[in-house]
């Protein structure tokens, strides 16, 4: 098809703001997919992203839309994760676009991951149309909204289209406005071919699948390609394009979207914003903006029977094929055994992944303290880079320690201001700005540690404001901090699964909480249980868990013997389910008290 | 082996229902009653055609009669005569049988206890629970100090040993309070005494109350564990001193008073259990315990429709229930006899015993094994060791080992 009749756009809203009811809109008005067919959302293609109500992965669907001016145009669909997470992967699929529905609430206003991803769709050069949505509501307030999207986004509003993707209303109007607002791509059919990668993932059937936007020349079927981050070639096998339906087709030309099956085996090499090139007749750069991701988060992941560590391994292998954003390596704990400290792009994913691990491989997991890669200066000058509590070096050799900091941007109204003031300030945070985008919302700007993110930072904020503030950050830096590794002993051993790397002055309340949330965890034993926390040889918090002192079945109900052996059964079990360190049966839980510990001080 | 029977026959029928109890047992109308007696005389009569039918050992001696409850003294003299009667005409009673009857205090009507001797009982078990009044009166019981004490004498009067049970963490019972009940049966000389601990669970009401947080039936006022656990051990230390022994966690009697009936359960000597939520074992032609029990519903026992399934304990459970039933007992275990009835398979439990010694819960004299007083505290916890160990399935793999190699 010719360029002019192509449009590729984007949908940027928050969660909740009816991203996916628009989507199935639009693929209905356009008959992609009948009333019949359509399942609820039709492009939230996982359990689990139906359920959270989050995009995951990206998806891309060709739409034929019959214009009012009679012309037949095809309309890509570029769908975009939801979540700070998953930022980069966003940067990229908007880099395949030309332009952007920007959906908001009527009845909530601008959050910040739109905002974000406004910003993001911006500085990718993106001609945005706002969408103003649930117009249904009875709270819905239009002119309000446009006016935060004017002050807030930065862009003029006074088209913004009004619209109910749950009634349909005026949903006809946005396609209208895709044709003739929206650019088409530009490029070059015949030139040396530059096509974008914006995602992939491995098929059970086909291999590795990858959505590409073709931005210059022609990928071909039976083409030989060549990924120019990595070098590696391979024969295109079919391609096609998704409506949402796969339908195979011969080529892609520039401006065009869709997916391709090459010989990849691997889904690592097709890295999100790749360029991908002809072998024979490659382009003379590669696309800009193309990062190799990086693991923001990271945590020991161990099953709780420690004989089902193979399983693991194995599942999280299969989970790579799709997802190669997470790192990991094998690691041992004397506490837990064998398992993997695996590296995330963010809390969200590392949920994800742990949600997926017991859902779809049903394991039991035990996973530590999330934490963040520090860089530390040792006094012998090298430089390391630690993630793991359990190789932090003695401190006597640390020169210095740096940590990464992100930049955070919280747009909530202004009541819940004062509680997250105190929130941010009592997570190290300093502030960059503060500013009115309408007369009762207020954006802040602040920069955070991220270890202090990483721990209960979302659930907090979440209660101060009662839900009402939305957070979007991007990494901005590092800091120097004096940071300590704070070791948790129980019965004098340390259990280093346990243990957690904080900021020198809340070491000692943190250690103090820490201990009295573990005390609450760990049921009575035989024997009395020392609970203490440490910074190296120095104890700075101690509990005791006291000696149970009875456990008995005093009655003989009448020569029931099977209650008894029930009884004991049931209570063998609850033990099994418990990891023994030493003598000592702790229960999972208490390995994730020190969320807990900031569950407690939010409420 | 015992060659004799022992007979727990259940009378569900209480003047009240207390607070603490979680036993299928209620308050139901006196005709009730009648309806009761005669379905459980059928069983006593149908229990030969029964085992033959399935295939299960059933002693024709019996050694021991028990009547539980609930509270059997509820029952019209002439009802318990009609039991018996039918205990007459299927089994043979030994001479010297022991014969227990559940008793409420004050409630032992004059011509029930002319029908307890004329049916030869031997015991009479009296649930006392508290010796203070406040507390017995805040639990549901309907007696005083001064009528245990009035019973117990005229009970020996008439020939009658005397058991009396105690429970520890009755609400407002205090460490003070307790010693004051025990320090009262030590004083009423009886042959026997069992000392329980409350027990908090979904199947009393003071129990859901308890388990919910609530304040009614003095649940507020219940002791900590701790303290209970403590009230515990005093007691059993009282009753010691007044030479009645510690035969069994909760069982303290006399030298040679020992109620040879509980001594069953432990010792897994066959049992035939008759009424409401009874419970048996008896032995299958191989030899193979056979476990079974009656509904706890009374309509559906009287209508006689439910008729429990048996369940044959397989060589690993019986060799499990062994350890856990055997460790109840001061004595506690023999290695010796474990080793006759088990062979080698006992051996797989050196490594928990040793353990279990190590952590001061078991002592070993000898060839014998038994609970430490800590241990006997902590009981569970001691049997559930003995649980789950894989016994019989590593024999079977070695006896596999005398196949010819080629068919491996």
């Amino acid at each position: 098809m010719d360029t002019r009749h192509i449009r590729n756009f984007a949908i940027i809203a928050h969660i909740d703001h009816g991203k996916s009811t628009l989507s199935d809109r639009l693929l209905e008005l356009t008959g992609s997919v009948s009333a019949r067919e359509m399942q609820a959302q039709v492009l939230d293609a996982m359990d689990l992203e139906r359920e959270r109500g989050i995009t995951i992965k990206a998806h891309a669907v060709r739409m034929l839309y019959k214009a009012k001016d009679g012309e037949l145009y095809q309309l890509n669909l570029i769908d975009t994760p939801g979540h700070v997470d998953f930022s980069y992967e966003v940067s990229r699929s908007l880099a395949s676009c030309e332009g952007a529905l920007l959906v908001v609430d009527a009845t909530q206003g601008v959050e910040a991951q739109t905002l974000a991803n406004a910003y993001l769709a911006i500085s990718n050069g993106l001609d945005m149309i706002p969408v103003i949505n649930k117009i249904d509501l009875p709270s819905a307030d239009v002119v309000r909204t446009q006016e935060m999207i004017e002050n807030a986004v930065g862009i003029d509003a006074t088209d913004a289209i009004p619209v109910s993707a749950k009634t349909g209303e005026n949903v006809e109007a946005i396609l209208e406005a895709i044709v003739h607002r929206l650019p088409p791509p530009t490029g070059d059919p015949d030139a040396p071919l530059q096509a974008l990668i914006f995602d992939s993932w491995f098929d059970a059937y086909r291999g590795v699948i990858v959505l590409t936007r073709v931005m210059q020349g022609t990928l071909r079927r039976g083409a030989r390609i060549r990924l120019m981050s990595n070098g590696r070639v391979f024969d295109v096998e079919s391609m096609g394009v998704l409506t949402p339906k796969p339908v195979e087709v011969s080529e892609l030309a520039a401006g065009e979207v869709g997916f391709f099956v090459a010989t990849i085996k691997n889904v690592g090499d097709t890295k999100i914003g790749d360029t991908i090139t002809e072998d024979g007749r490659p382009a003379p750069a590669a696309l800009p903006g193309f990062e190799d991701i990086k693991s923001m988060v990271f945590a020991g992941l161990y099953t709780v029977d420690s004989h089902e560590h193979t399983l693991l391994r194995e599942a999280l292998e299969k989970l790579r094929l799709n997802d190669s954003s997470f790192s990991m390596e094998p690691e041992s704990s004397a506490a837990l055994g064998f398992g993997f400290r695996c590296g995330f792009l963010g809390l969200l994913h590392m949920e994800i992944i742990q949600e997926r691990l017991e859902r779809e491989f049903d394991l039991d997991l035990i996973t530590t303290a999330p934490g963040v890669r520090y860089k530390i200066r040792l006094t012998d000058g090298s430089e390391i880079e630690v993630d793991n509590p359990s190789r932090w070096p003695n401190p006597s050799e640390i020169e210095e320690v740096e940590e990464p900091v992100i930049r955070a941007t919280i747009l909530t109204n202004e009541e819940y201001v004062g509680g997250i003031l105190k929130l941010v300030e009592e997570k190290r945070g300093r502030q960059q700005n503060f500013e009115y985008v309408t007369p009762t919302r207020v954006m802040l700007t602040y920069e955070l540690p991220l270890n202090e993110i990483v721990l209960d930072f979302y659930d907090r904020l979440k209660s101060v404001s009662r839900g009402y503030a939305s957070l979007d950050y991007s990494l901005s830096g590092t800091w120097s901090s004096p940071m300590v590794k704070l070791d948790i002993l129980v019965s004098g051993e340390p259990v280093d699964a346990l243990s957690i790397i904080v900021h020198r002055d809340f070491a000692y309340e943190r250690g103090k909480a820490l201990v009295s949330k573990m005390r609450e965890l760990i049921p009575r034993q035989q024997f009395e249980v020392a609970i203490q926390a440490a910074i190296g040889s120095k104890i700075v918090a101690r509990e005791t868990v006291a000696a149970l002192r009875k456990n008995v079945l005093a009655k003989c109900y009448g020569g029931d013997i099977s209650r008894k052996r029930k009884l004991l059964e049931k209570q063998k079990e609850g033990k099994k389910r418990m990891k023994r360190i030493g003598k000592v049966d702790i229960p999972q839980e208490a390995f994730l008290a020190v969320l807990k510990v900031g569950e407690d001080a939010g409420k | 082996m015992s060659k004799t029977l022992g007979l727990y026959i259940s009378v569900p029928f209480c003047r009240a229902k207390c607070t603490y109890c979680n036993f299928a047992s209620g308050v139901f109308p006196a005709s009730e009653h009648g309806r009761y007696v005669t379905r459980v005389c059928e069983a006593i009569r149908g229990a030969r055609a029964r085992a033959e039918r399935e295939g299960w050992c059933l002693p024709g001696r019996v050694g021991s009669i028990y009547l539980g409850g609930g509270t059997p003294s509820t029952l019209e003299a002439e009802r318990l005569r009609e039991i018996f009667g039918a205990i007459e005409e299927s089994f043979a009673v030994e001479r010297d049988a022991e014969i227990t009857v559940e008793c409420a205090p004050g409630q032992i009507a004059a011509d029930f206890l002319k029908a307890m001797v004329e049916v030869h009982a031997t015991r009479v078990s009296l649930g006392v629970q508290s010796m203070v009044d406040a507390e017995a009166a805040a639990t549901g019981r309907m007696h005083t100090r001064a009528v245990v004490e009035e019973d117990v004498r005229w009970l020996r009067e008439a020939g009658l040993a005397v058991n009396v049970d105690l429970i520890a963490g009755l609400p407002g019972q205090t460490m003070t309070s307790w010693m004051e009940s025990v320090e009262a049966v030590c004083g009423l000389g009886v042959e026997h005494a069992s000392l329980y601990m409350l027990e908090v669970d979904e199947d009393s009401r003071l129990g859901r109350e308890l388990i919910g947080g609530g304040a009614r039936y003095g649940a507020g006022l219940v002791a900590t564990d701790d303290a209970v656990a403590a009230m515990y051990e005093a007691g059993c230390a009282r009753l010691e001193q007044a030479g009645l022994r510690q035969y069994e966690i909760s069982n303290f009697a006399r030298p040679g008073a020992e109620s040879r009936h509980n001594l069953r359960y432990w010792r897994r000597e066959p049992y035939l259990g008759v009424g409401l939520d009874a419970h048996s074992m008896l032995r299958n032609r191989e030899g193979r315990p056979v476990r079974f029990g009656n509904t706890d519903e009374l309509s559906e026992y009287l209508a006689g429709t439910a008729e429990g399934s048996a369940e044959v304990v397989d060589r690993a459970a019986e060799l499990e229930e062994a350890w856990f039933l055997g460790l109840r007992l001061a004595d506690g275990v023999s290695l010796t006899a474990m080793r006759a009835e088990f062979g080698d398979a006992v051996a797989r439990f050196d490594g928990v015993v040793t353990k279990l010694v190590d952590d001061g819960l078991l002592r070993r004299e000898g060839d014998r094994v038994a609970l430490t007083m800590r241990g006997r505290m902590l009981s569970n916890e001691v049997f559930a060791e003995f649980i789950g160990i894989p016994v019989f399935g590593v024999i079977a793999k070695d006896e596999s080992s005398d196949l010819p190699l080629l068919t491996r």
